[in-house]
């Protein structure tokens, strides 16, 4: 059984989600973007976007129009609207969040887990900024002519890419994405799906293990795509890259800790990854007792 | 025209039949209005017109319905929908474009028609609405809007016109406008019309025939001076005939034929005396104490290009212990302004508002809350948790009040809401929401309490209800401030009130003598009480504002009698 | 006065919503405005491009100025060319920081100034031609590339629905404040107050995702009324509609003006690179 039939929408409930995922997610983007923010050096505490509430649409309805919706509302009201239009970066960011959002929506199968929410909340997010990270770092690589002739350019680069990114997590994917998803998702369950004239997900029934199949395939891919290509990237530039050490401030000439820098990304990877086989698992398993009885 | 057959529907997985074998004729040229309670299937049965049901909303649809001859079955939403132009209540959801022409000509342009803008400003033209084209939408007062929605609907030149509840969200002026407005229509264009209605003082002046429904089937459909005769069976039914009406039955129960308009209603108690009655004796005002006063505020929102336009000007106002306050005017006279400016949701440009004598110039809103209770018009914006109780209970849990599950047990009770208190608001019927948030106010247990349009968009019956809780307020708190367009609850309710006309008061006096002045409730364009012009045609001075107060003024003549019934 | 206090005593929401109101609906025409969208868009597209392929430094100059030029004359403010380039200089600093201590060279420097240029060519371009362009413009000329009809129409609904989302969102943020209770004290770096509002922002949209939720079935039920699937599932209204967009001796003006000083540029770069 696909997603499409266990979400099965008419052609008018899909404009609904549509344009109710357009209209929110556009409306709490201008909201952050209004919203204080505090840098304190490189590091900027501020809310990019309030990623709880694609991710709780995507959670109820279906994903793909939650993401498409939520992408629009995004360009249309923070960019077009706010006169913040970014013309062909925009695409960028839409491919990014449309994908993420997706995905993140395909890894709840019941909405009323809180395992599968705050995993999808944390791969959602996770998707999109790395993505970004990735588009950031090749920015610079593009534009700077001869960019690993330039000394300490390219460990800065991954070193700033990656703060910003575990910064982002941490309020982005946390604080504004799992923690409010967490807390209101439940109480939506049920309650919004009439209001668009939607049963709502039935909770309880696990679909068969094939339907998802698919989405863990593509979140692994894109992790492991990622991490992959960090990996290579660092690699070839054979960076110097002095992080996660004790000492931060004498490592400036030792050569080797990128290693551990990589590593960690890597195991933070494979982390996510095994806790979603476990939770794939666990939920096959109860399918199958569904299937038996 | 519109030729309903055995007709019968259900939404998927229902059990219940939405409409029962419904078996009914509208006549080209008709102007009817259907009247039902919440849930009698008024509106599936006019989404089955314009072929929502069953081509939008899949369900089991049995029977036939067609238009003009045409089998409906053999026809979609697109054909349909040209022919049949729906306004519906909540318009404000059914304007989809930025700018007028823009949302007039939306309709003729997705159907492809050539000429799709001399469509759209025709319509315009129509409800002469032409200076607005060019104007954004949003910035359209709620009048117009509904007029736009309607030229939008008009400009796919249908045959049938269908409104739901116009009434409901426009100001009585502007209901006014917007019948004459459907009666042009009718007479010039040779439009067919429906429109869902709960006033019986409309359909008595506007429509020519009444359909009433309960529980998905037509009971009935007669002409409409027939339909509000039956006085009990409306009563009954919860349908309000108008107050003349309501007169007459209480007077002669047993008269062949009541009146229904305020004409009619001259005529007909022409021959009654009038007891004379002095200026009401007026309790000289104790010593009140004043608890909030506005000292020469001014205030006025910016517009786009930073201008600022001024909404109240030089406001001086006092709120004393014990005041029944009806803040009324027109639209954009100032009256929710004037709430915001207690509560603190907005600050005044110039100027200061006291709180027993304290400036509340650097008081939160959340402080003032302490002491004022605010309460919307829109009761779904007032609910912020996920359950009706917890709503109650929000300000005191927040606050660690000592006595929360005690003082919201006791509100749950107050407000009969015992059965409802686990739902969500925004699930609850109009009465049921209003119900709850003046109950989440009165939690928050207030020395003042603001009400913006208590009584807005609910029928009659629930009006009734919602009047008589209000009357219980001086119980629980000092003063109530309540601003509002319903000359029915200044009537029955206020001790005092604030007459305002573009952000100044142009009075401040007892209902009595609003409802007497009649320069003054043109001035302020206000609609008063139909009993109230009853009086004023009959020359009952001073006004009565109730029908029983109107009853004890009149005494049936004898002789007169005899002839006047012989004339009729 | 600290510019948290500052920041707070300018955040009533009011103000905050005819600013929102200012930018979305308070646009001016401009000489740009009256060029057909999608030989704008192209041109866009074409600049975003063109500046990462080279590494010539006067060439973008050339591009830069060009650009900059070109939003002046679309009635970009000059302080916002300034501020915008100044943002795009900020961006690196940070970078050109780092990797002067992790790199011990100032190599670096010099090394990104190439890449804020380019990044400073292409914001230019986009702000000169999306500031003077119309969203209603814009989607209609992307609805005749070729994208989905459902784009554009988000486009205009949220053109219409946005100042009825703020109100809705404004009245239950009161709603929130109506009834809440600030922080006792403002707290470090008034962090509590941040965190009231925050939370706030947050739970608000519970209430306002149901509410919506209510009016989007409306809209959505309207759109089937009006005709708009009907129109998504053929092509003659959107014939109909699109009849205006057609290129006129201005484009052409345009293409040609911007074609030759966009060579010069580059001829002059090959000829004296720096």
């Amino acid at each position: 059984m696909s997603i499409n039939k266990e979400r099965k929408l008419t052609q008018s409930q899909k404009m609904m989600v549509f344009v109710l995922s357009m209209s929110l997610f556009g409306l709490s983007k201008m909201i952050t973007e209004l919203l204080p923010s505090n840098e304190v050096g490189p590091i900027e505490f501020s809310i990019s976007y309030f990623a709880f509430i694609p991710l709780i649409l995507a959670a109820l309805f279906h994903p793909l129009y939650v993401a498409v919706g939520a992408s629009v509302g995004n360009i249309v009201f923070a960019g077009l609207l706010m006169g913040d239009f970014g013309g062909i970066g925009e695409i960028e960011g839409f491919i990014e969040f449309t994908l993420a959002i997706y995905v993140a929506g395909l890894l709840v199968r019941n909405p009323l887990s809180k395992v599968q929410l705050a995993i999808a909340s944390l791969v959602g997010v996770g998707i999109d900024q790395l993505l970004s990270t990735i588009v950031d770092i090749g920015k610079v690589w593009f534009g700077v002519e001869g960019f690993d002739a330039v000394p300490g350019l390219p460990e800065s680069i991954v070193v700033l890419e990656g703060v910003s990114f575990l910064n982002e997590m941490v309020i982005t994917g946390v604080l504004v994405g799992l923690i409010p998803t967490l807390i209101l998702t439940p109480k939506l369950y049920g309650k919004i799906e009439p209001l668009l004239g939607m049963r709502p997900r039935d909770a309880k029934v696990e679909t068969s293990i094939g339907s998802y199949i698919t989405p863990g395939l593509i979140a692994t891919i894109v992790i492991l795509t990622f991490v992959g290509m960090i990996a290579e990237f660092i690699a070839e530039m054979d960076m110097n890259l002095a992080f996660w050490s004790a000492d931060f401030i004498n490592q400036f000439a030792d050569d080797q800790k990128w290693i551990g820098y990589s590593a960690w990304v890597i195991l933070a990877a494979g982390a996510i990854f095994i806790i979603y086989k476990l939770v794939r698992k666990k939920g096959s398993g109860t399918a199958d007792l569904d299937q038996a009885a | 025209m519109i030729l309903f057959e055995n007709v019968s529907f259900r939404y998927p997985g229902a059990e219940e039949w939405v409409l029962k074998d419904v078996s009914v004729e509208i006549k080209k040229h008709e102007f009817t209005a259907i009247i039902g309670g919440n849930g009698a299937g008024k509106s599936t049965f006019c989404k089955v017109i314009n072929g929502l049901i069953p081509y939008y909303y899949v369900g089991d649809f049995e029977g036939k319905m067609s238009i003009n001859g045409e089998d409906a079955a053999a026809s979609n939403v697109a054909s349909l929908s040209s022919k049949v132009a729906y306004v519906y209540q909540d318009f404000e959801n059914q304007l989809v474009r930025p700018k007028v022409l823009d949302e007039v000509i939306f309709s003729p342009l997705n159907y492809g028609y050539k000429d799709y803008i001399e469509r759209g400003k025709r319509a315009l033209e129509l409800l002469d609405l032409t200076h607005l084209a060019d104007e954004y939408v949003w910035q359209l007062s709620g009048g117009q809007k509904h007029l736009v929605a309607l030229a939008g609907a008009l400009a796919l030149t249908p045959e049938v016109l269908i409104i739901d509840e116009p009434v409901a969200q426009l100001d009585p002026a502007h209901a006014i406008q917007l019948y004459e407005k459907l009666k042009y229509l009718h007479s010039e264009l040779g439009l067919t019309i429906l429109v869902i209605e709960h006033h019986t003082e409309f359909i008595a002046n506007y429509c020519k025939d009444v359909m009433l429904m309960e529980k998905g089937s037509v009971k009935w459909k007669k002409p409409v001076k027939e339909a509000l005769n039956s006085v009990e069976e409306l009563t009954e039914k919860h349908i309000h005939p108008p107050q003349v009406t309501m007169a007459a039955f209480h007077e002669r129960p047993l008269s062949e034929q009541l009146p229904v308009t305020l004409e009619e209603a001259g005529r007909w108690f022409e021959n009654y005396t009038i007891h004379e009655k002095g200026m009401p004796f007026t309790v000289s005002p104790e010593k009140q104490q004043s608890i909030v006063e506005f000292n020469g505020v001014h205030y006025g929102y910016k517009t786009l290009s930073r201008k600022i336009v001024p909404v109240i000007k030089d406001l001086q106002l006092q709120i004393k212990t014990g005041d029944r306050i009806a803040l009324v005017g027109s639209n954009g006279a100032g009256k929710s302004t004037i709430l915001k400016l207690i509560s603190g949701l907005i600050k005044p440009l110039q100027g200061d508002v006291f709180y027993k004598g304290d400036s509340l110039k650097k008081v939160s809103p959340e402080k003032r809350a302490e002491k004022i209770a605010h309460i919307y018009q829109n009761p779904e914006e007032m609910f912020i948790e996920d359950e009706i109780r917890k709503d109650i209970s929000f300000f005191l849990k927040v606050r660690n009040h000592p006595a929360q599950e005690e003082i919201t047990n006791r509100i749950v009770q107050q407000f009969n809401l015992e059965v409802l208190k686990h739902r969500d608001g925004r699930l609850l019927s109009g009465g049921q929401q209003r119900r709850a948030s003046l109950a989440i106010g009165l939690a928050m247990q207030p020395e003042v309490v603001l009400l913006d349009e208590p009584t807005a968009s609910l029928d009659i019956a629930t009006r009734k209800k919602m009047i008589a809780m209000l009357g219980e307020l001086d119980s629980s708190v000092k003063a109530a401030v309540i601003a509002t367009h319903d000359m029915q609850l200044v009537a029955e309710w206020a001790t005092r009130v604030v007459v305002l006309n573009r952000g100044e008061v142009i009075a401040d006096t007892t209902p009595q003598e609003l409802f007497s002045n009649q320069f003054l409730l043109r001035e302020a364009s206000l609609v008063e009480p139909q009993i109230v012009s009853l009086c004023h045609e009959l020359k009952i001075h001073p006004v009565e504002l109730t029908i029983d107060g109107f009853l004890r003024r009149i005494k049936w003549e004898e002789s007169a009698s005899e002839c006047f019934s012989k004339v009729l | 006065m600290s510019v948290f206090q500052k920041f707070f005593s300018k955040l009533t929401v009011e103000n905050i919503k005819i600013e929102l109101m200012r930018t979305a609906y308070g646009n001016e025409p401009t000489p740009l405005a009256k060029l057909d969208p999608r030989m704008l868009i192209l041109w866009v597209l074409i600049y975003s491009i063109i500046p990462w392929l080279t590494h010539n430094q006067t060439i973008l100059i050339g591009l830069t100025l060009f650009t900059a030029v070109l939003a002046y004359m679309s009635r970009v403010s000059p302080l916002l060319i300034f501020l915008l380039i100044v943002g795009v200089i900020s961006q690196f600093t940070y970078l050109v920081f780092a990797a002067m201590f992790l790199g011990n060279s100032f190599t670096v420097l010099i090394a990104v100034i190439p890449v804020t240029m380019k990044v400073a060519t292409v914001s230019l371009a986009t702000m000169a031609v999306f500031t003077s362009m119309d969203p209603e413009k814009f989607s209609d000329a992307l609805l005749k590339l070729g994208v989905p009809g459902k784009f554009s129409f988000g486009v205009s609904y949220g053109y219409r629905m946005l100042p009825i989302l703020i109100e809705e969102y404004q009245n239950i943020i009161h709603s929130f404040r109506l009834r809440g209770k600030l922080p006792a004290k403002p707290g470090f770096l008034y962090s509590r107050y941040v965190f009231y509002y925050i939370k706030m922002c947050i739970m608000a949209f519970y209430p306002m995702m149901l509410n919506t939720a209510k009016r989007t079935r409306t809209t959505v039920e309207v759109l089937e009324v009006r005709g708009f699937s009907y129109t998504l599932e053929n092509n003659i209204a959107k014939d109909i509609k699109l009849n205006y967009l057609k290129m006129t001796k201005y484009d052409y003006y345009f293409i040609g003006i911007s074609t030759l000083i966009t060579a010069l540029i580059y001829i002059v770069g090959y000829q004296f690179p720096l």
